[in-house]
């Protein structure tokens, strides 16, 4: 945890990417998706921003954020209820008509006024699709000394297959500028990979925003950096840490399954570096007569009376008696009654699966049940 | 802006008799029940109640408690008026003192309590296990226009002589009381929770203050004095669970209790009555592909790749592969070394139990929670060395060096 507050002010985009998972964002925000048993997406960029002192978050939302709201409230269980900053969220401002964002310029644009009121020097900008252990403190300081305009952040991986129709990806010089920024790439193997994280000093990303906006330019990456690169000092800044990121409905049960192999947990979840969520009071889960639990990640409130092995469990499920779970993906609340085989199967929040039920995915595609539906 | 009922609790018991567990904090900030502490009962209680407005007397190692309550907003209770204020003793201008009795304790708080006007005080024990509805005993209160009202057990005959017991008319009406009598003459025994109103507790604390042979003690000295004077005093009479856990093997008994709520009587389960308590902010629990938990409760951040039988283990225990823990219950931060055995007994928070070390033992009648027998107990932070034993009946607050014995 860092003494003091970080110059810079925070903007996460909570939609970004909500077309890769289209399932799981009927109902919900891409910052909303729940993940690794008791957080949601959010939880990972806003506590890493807390715990770096940023403490001025701004969250752009788009649409379907009833769930993201209310997740949120007023930012307490970040820390971030706040007289001077804090957080703040900022739906699209209804004028004459309602126009929704396209893209980050876009959404930029329309919160130039209040981006030009705040005080601190530097703005962070990241989406949401991405969990991961993040010091934000590193990155400003590796920014400031590098003299740069912009530094953004990617890590050296393959291209997953959901974001094969978007993404970004970049060639970096022997100084560690990026020379070169290509939308949508697909070659295969290992690619640097921009994890859409950039800090920019905030009195350039309102001259930039506001000239891209007046051109009608829409994307941030595309439209202003990938055409400014010989103008612009921009550099890439690598990060070697665990990442989950969701680039489809596959890769959001295998991110959770990735949680199970030993160590991972430890990586994404570092003491120093709490994630924080809200709060449920749920009460530690129960371990009937009869449970036989191996190899999960289970969050707190359960009651298990059946079989459940390589799985993750959100809060208050219930597995009962004679039912086998095995490599799935139950989501909040969800119930399997008596006698159930379920395999394969990532359930949205509050689903039941009622008694005698076989349901069974694959290994390469997991059923996914919907949010509140019966079985 | 006038409250209705503020409830105080009395929350300064050093708990001596749970010792190794009380060394560093006070009794109502012993853990409980998985993730929840003593307090967390009456603080529940009162919010579930209606109640927003809570005073916490302590005295008594404080700072566990004072950074646990905070500012009350995991119960409810960060209010723009009211809310939860924990009260040390506090210097005046007359001199300073310890809190001398229960009855001194309210006294020296007059004050605070003279701030929000209330029409009735209810007075609350900070070291009880109890899920009850202190509006339900208002109405009571109301109904029988009382000036005094104790909640009130009904136990067993042959027990009542270990009690404070209230004798009654056929109204309830309270016309004796009897301290740990020799012959009781009722079976309604005091729960230590009081309700009066204010105004007629106000004058008393006063007139009990100025006697100095008063040991200022509603036990001893308030509930006599309104008999005497024949106010309007009544027995509301409660029969669900409750429990004092001033004692090791009352406190491991009721720890087992919440395992099995349909027969105890303790639902801590109930989401209409909840208990609320500060959250540990750790991620979620990871079973590993060797443990083996059956009849258990365990929560956010502990690692579990050992056998875990009919125990209750706090946030972010450790059980390694190939270790055992039976009718334990393990709190906060311990961990369990591989082939280690913890059975029968109380580990407290951030214990480190060695490898091959053995921690009580499993009675050889078996498991019996209505008569626990011995209890063994590690004090927290305490290192219990490879191999080392420490026996059934054994206390420990000090490291226990590899492969030595404690009795």
């Amino acid at each position: 945890m860092v003494s003091s507050n970080a110059n810079a002010l925070g903007v996460i985009f909570a939609n970004s990417y909500d077309n890769l998972v289209p399932e799981l964002v009927a109902e919900r925000t891409m910052a909303s998706i729940p993940f690794a048993g008791r957080y949601r997406m959010i939880d990972f960029t806003l506590s890493n921003m807390a715990n770096s002192g940023v403490d001025n978050v701004s969250i752009i939302v788009r649409k379907n954020y009833h769930s993201l709201m209310d997740h949120l409230g007023a930012g307490r269980e970040w820390d971030l209820t706040r007289k001077r900053g804090g957080l703040n969220i900022i739906p699209p401002f209804a004028e004459r008509s309602v126009k929704m964002y396209s893209g980050r310029v876009d959404a930029l644009a329309s919160v130039l006024s209040w981006l030009s009121a705040q005080k601190e020097r530097y703005v962070i900008l990241s989406d949401s699709h991405i969990a991961m252990n993040f010091n934000f403190n590193k990155l400003l300081e590796a920014h400031i000394e590098s003299g740069a305009d912009v530094s953004m952040v990617y890590n050296r991986t393959e291209i997953p297959d959901g974001a094969r129709n978007d993404n970004y990806t970049i060639r970096i010089d022997a100084n560690g500028r990026v020379t070169e920024l290509l939308s949508n790439d697909y070659r295969p193997g290992m690619q640097n990979l921009s994890m859409n994280i950039y800090v920019i000093e905030r009195e350039s990303l309102i001259q930039l925003v506001r000239d891209a906006a007046v051109r009608g330019l829409v994307y941030f990456e595309r439209d202003i950096l990938a055409r400014n690169l010989s103008l612009l000092n921009v550099r890439a800044y690598e990060f070697t840490g665990y990442s989950a990121r969701l680039a489809d409905m596959k890769s959001y049960f295998d991110e959770n399954m990735r949680l199970l192999q030993p160590g991972n947990v430890e990586q994404l979840f570092d003491a120093a570096n709490p994630i924080y969520t809200k709060i449920r009071d749920d009460n530690p889960t129960r371990y009937l007569e009869g449970s036989r639990v191996k190899n999960c990640l289970v969050a707190d409130g359960c009651v298990i009376e059946g079989v459940v092995e390589n799985s993750v469990l959100f809060r208050g499920c219930v597995v009962k008696k004679g039912s086998v779970v095995r490599n799935c993906v139950l989501m909040q609340d969800s119930v399997v009654e008596e006698n159930c085989s379920v395999e394969y199967v990532v359930t949205d929040k509050n689903v039941h699966i009622t008694s005698g039920k076989q349901l069974c995915g694959t290994d390469s595609f997991p059923v996914f049940v919907a949010k509140n539906h019966t079985v | 802006m006038a409250k209705e009922m503020i409830a105080m609790i009395l929350a300064g018991g050093q708990g001596s008799r749970l010792y190794a567990l009380t060394q560093k904090l006070a009794k109502p900030a012993v853990p409980f029940g998985g993730k929840y502490r003593i307090i967390d009962f009456p603080l529940s209680n009162c919010v579930n109640s209606d109640i927003d407005t809570v005073g916490i007397l302590t005295q008594y190692q404080p700072l566990v408690l004072n950074e646990y309550i905070g500012n009350g907003q995991p119960w409810d209770l960060d209010r723009l008026h009211g809310g939860v204020h924990v009260l040390p003793p506090y210097q005046q201008a007359t001199g300073s003192d310890w809190y001398k009795g229960t009855a001194n304790a309210i006294y020296q708080n007059i004050s605070f309590i003279d701030r929000y006007d209330p029409q009735y005080v209810i007075i609350l024990s900070g070291d009880q296990i109890c899920k009850q509805d202190y509006s339900d005993f208002l109405r009571f209160h109301k109904e029988k226009n009382a000036e005094f009202s104790v909640a009130v057990m009904e136990v067993p005959w042959s027990e009542a002589s270990r009690f404070g017991l209230m004798v009654t008319d056929n109204d309830d009406r309270i016309n004796a009381f009897q301290e740990k009598p020799k012959e009781p003459k009722s079976n309604l025994a005091s729960m230590g929770i009081y309700i009066f109103n204010w105004d007629i507790l106000k004058a008393y604390l006063i007139a009990d203050e100025a006697d100095p042979n008063s040991d200022n003690d509603f036990g001893k000295n308030v509930i006599p004095a309104l008999l005497k004077d024949g106010r309007r005093m009544y027995a509301y009479r409660f029969s669900g669970y409750w429990k004092d856990v001033g004692t090791i093997s009352s406190l491991w008994q009721a720890n087992m209790e919440v395992l099995d709520p349909s027969h105890s009587g303790i639902n801590l389960f109930d989401e209409n009555w909840k208990i609320y308590s500060r959250n540990s902010g750790q991620p979620c629990q990871q079973i590993g592909s060797d443990a083996d938990i059956v009849n258990s409760m365990v929560t956010e951040g502990c690692k579990i790749n050992g056998t875990v039988k009919n125990s209750i283990l706090f946030p972010g225990v450790v059980v390694e592969k190939g270790a055992t823990v039976e009718a334990a219950v393990v709190m906060g931060g311990t961990v369990i070394k591989a082939g280690a055995t913890v059975s029968h007994c109380i580990v407290a928070e951030n214990v480190m139990v060695e490898e091959g070390a053995t921690v009580g033992k499993m009675p050889e009648e078996g498991l019996n929670i209505a008569e626990p027998g011995e209890v063994a107990t590690v004090g927290s932070g305490v290192k219990i060395g490879k191999g080392a034993v420490v026996g059934p009946k054994a206390m420990v607050s000090n490291d226990v060096k590899d492969g030595e014995e404690q009795w």
